[in-house]
């Protein structure tokens, strides 16, 4: 394993690229954490997304217009400012406000910075995963829904066996698409110093000045996972098919 | 008189009348500049603190920055014309001619002396500090092994204080967000410049009147009056003053009139050393 490293570090020393830092373990301890923290914030956001994008959807379909304004609402909010601002408000402000609120009856703030980045993350993602799973439901055929209703299948079972399995094959191109866009935005967990590989990444080129040989790895690294996803979305669309119904 | 009185007499005055002969004719092209227009433009640090802020009431720069840009242009008998200049932009205004000099909190390093020139002569020293909560049981640097710290991402200060102290940073993209992360209880202490930034933030803001700040600075570095590369009759002519300046006590004065507190005991040093050293 030694002699791979040093090889690949003096093979692309002649390039120009600087990957020094592989053979120091100071550095590559907390940078091989760092990729394992940030596929824990991916696999933690995409659940939690899911989730709560369900969770949303919901909501917005049930028959309590004021739980459905406010859902409506939350996902205009939510779609309509930058992630970054948003966890600067939830970490910096909200998570400052609780601190305080608690060291005043002498408790410890629970909450750590990753907690506020998987959360923030989720819900940003979870208004986008509505918004899909709502085209999904409008483009249900309507002699579908009303040979459901005819049948005599309560709402509920409507909902669930019937509605809800059509629309996510609908919408799964859309769902794919925003978990793409959700392994990319895992980055942002860097400026809270949560330690993703994107952090542990600026510590090292501050202190080396190897900026591009790590760029490319970051790239790289994101590169085949967004990959990975797709792979598993084709797979979805095709294990979920159903032929001759377009989908 | 005999003609080895009137030589010795007159030596001095030839000498000296040489030198004046040569300087003005090797000026560089800076100085040049200063002394065609009448006019010094100087770029200063704005940042809101002591050393550089703008007067709520007038509008108007103020601050220690300012009186010695403002002191230097009095010695030079010539204007002064201020330019507001930002940390991530202020080496391009110089590089650029918009401004002479620079007087911009800007610590001296060798990457910076390999593109710039420079007053020897420094004007500030500046170090890093920890505050920490006054209850957090925190009184030394060797305190803070374990535990996490907050610092700005790029701060020099992080492999003193992970290398020395072995303490845990937590980087953050700025001092800002780090400072409130610090309130927000993510890590114990922060660590940033002291004189600019920390002691006046403990001093003048009661939100942070809770905290303290760890002694002795980390890493001091000296803040030194920038020039133009190659512009060394510039920074020879200012390096007269800077010293004469440290020697007469004006600086020492300076710093009490800014209430920049407390005071730097480099400026007590040096004070101390330069008249010894003629």
């Amino acid at each position: 394993m030694d002699t791979l490293l040093h090889g690949f570090v003096t093979a692309t020393a002649r390039l120009g690229l600087d990957y020094r830092f592989l053979l120091d373990d100071y550095e590559r301890v907390p940078f091989v954490q760092g990729l394992g923290v940030s596929i824990e914030i991916i696999v933690s956001t995409m659940t939690a997304s899911a989730v709560a994008g369900l969770l949303l959807l919901l909501a917005l379909r049930g028959r309590n217009r004021l739980v459905c304004g406010l859902a409506r609402g939350f996902i205009e909010v939510t779609r309509n400012t930058p992630t970054l601002v948003q966890l600067y408000c939830a970490f910096l402000v909200l998570n400052m406000l609780i601190t305080q609120w608690l060291h005043a009856r002498g408790i410890d703030n629970p909450f750590k910075p990753f907690f506020w980045v998987v959360l923030v993350l989720s819900l940003h993602k979870a208004a986008f995963h509505a918004e899909a799973l709502r085209a999904g439901f409008d483009a249900l055929p309507s002699q579908t829904l009303e040979g459901a209703a005819s049948l005599g299948f309560s709402r509920a079972t409507r909902f669930w066996r019937i509605e809800l399995p059509l629309a996510l094959r609908a919408a799964l191109p859309a769902l794919v698409n925003n978990m793409v866009e959700l392994v990319k935005a895992s980055a942002v967990a860097s400026a809270i110093a949560v330690g993703d590989v994107t952090y542990q990444s600026i510590m090292i080129w501050t202190q080396r000045d190897n900026v591009l040989a790590l760029m490319l790895l970051i790239l790289a690294f994101f590169g085949v996972l967004t990959w990975l996803v797709t792979l598993a979305g084709s797979w979805l669309e095709r294990r979920y098919r159903i032929p001759g119904y377009g989908y | 008189m005999t003609l080895t009185k009137l030589r010795r007499l007159l030596t001095p005055v030839v000498l000296a009348s040489a030198m004046a002969a040569s300087f003005t004719a090797h000026a560089d092209a800076t100085l040049d500049k200063i002394n065609s227009r009448h006019e010094l433009t100087v770029g200063v640090l704005i940042g809101g603190s002591p050393f550089g802020s703008l007067d709520p009431s007038t509008q108007q720069p103020r601050g220690f920055n300012v009186d010695l840009a403002n002191e230097l242009g009095k010695r030079l008998g010539v204007k002064v014309q201020l330019v507001s200049v930002l940390p991530s932009t202020r080496v391009q205004f110089l590089q650029q001619g918009k401004v002479d000099i620079l007087i911009a909190n800007m610590e001296y390093n060798a990457q910076r002396g390999e593109i710039l020139d420079h007053v020897a002569t420094p004007y500030y020293r500046v170090g890093g500090t920890a505050i920490t909560l006054k209850t957090s049981g925190i009184t030394r640097w060797e305190d803070l092994r374990g535990k996490p710290v907050c610092i700005s991402q790029g701060s020099s200060y992080i492999r003193p204080i992970v290398e020395r102290y072995g303490a845990i940073p937590r980087a953050f993209p700025g001092a800002s967000q780090s400072l409130l992360a610090l309130r927000g209880g993510s890590c114990v202490a922060a660590v940033h410049d002291a004189a600019p930034l920390l002691y006046p933030l403990l001093q003048s803001d009661p939100e942070w009147h809770d905290y303290r700040a760890l002694q002795p600075e980390i890493e001091p570095a000296p803040s030194v009056i920038w020039v133009r590369q190659g512009e060394h009759d510039t920074a020879a002519k200012l390096d007269t003053f800077v010293r004469d300046l440290h020697r007469n006590g004006w600086f020492i004065a300076t710093e009490a009139k800014n209430g920049l507190n407390p005071p730097s005991p480099a400026l007590a040093e040096w004070h101390q050393q330069l008249p010894a050293e003629n």
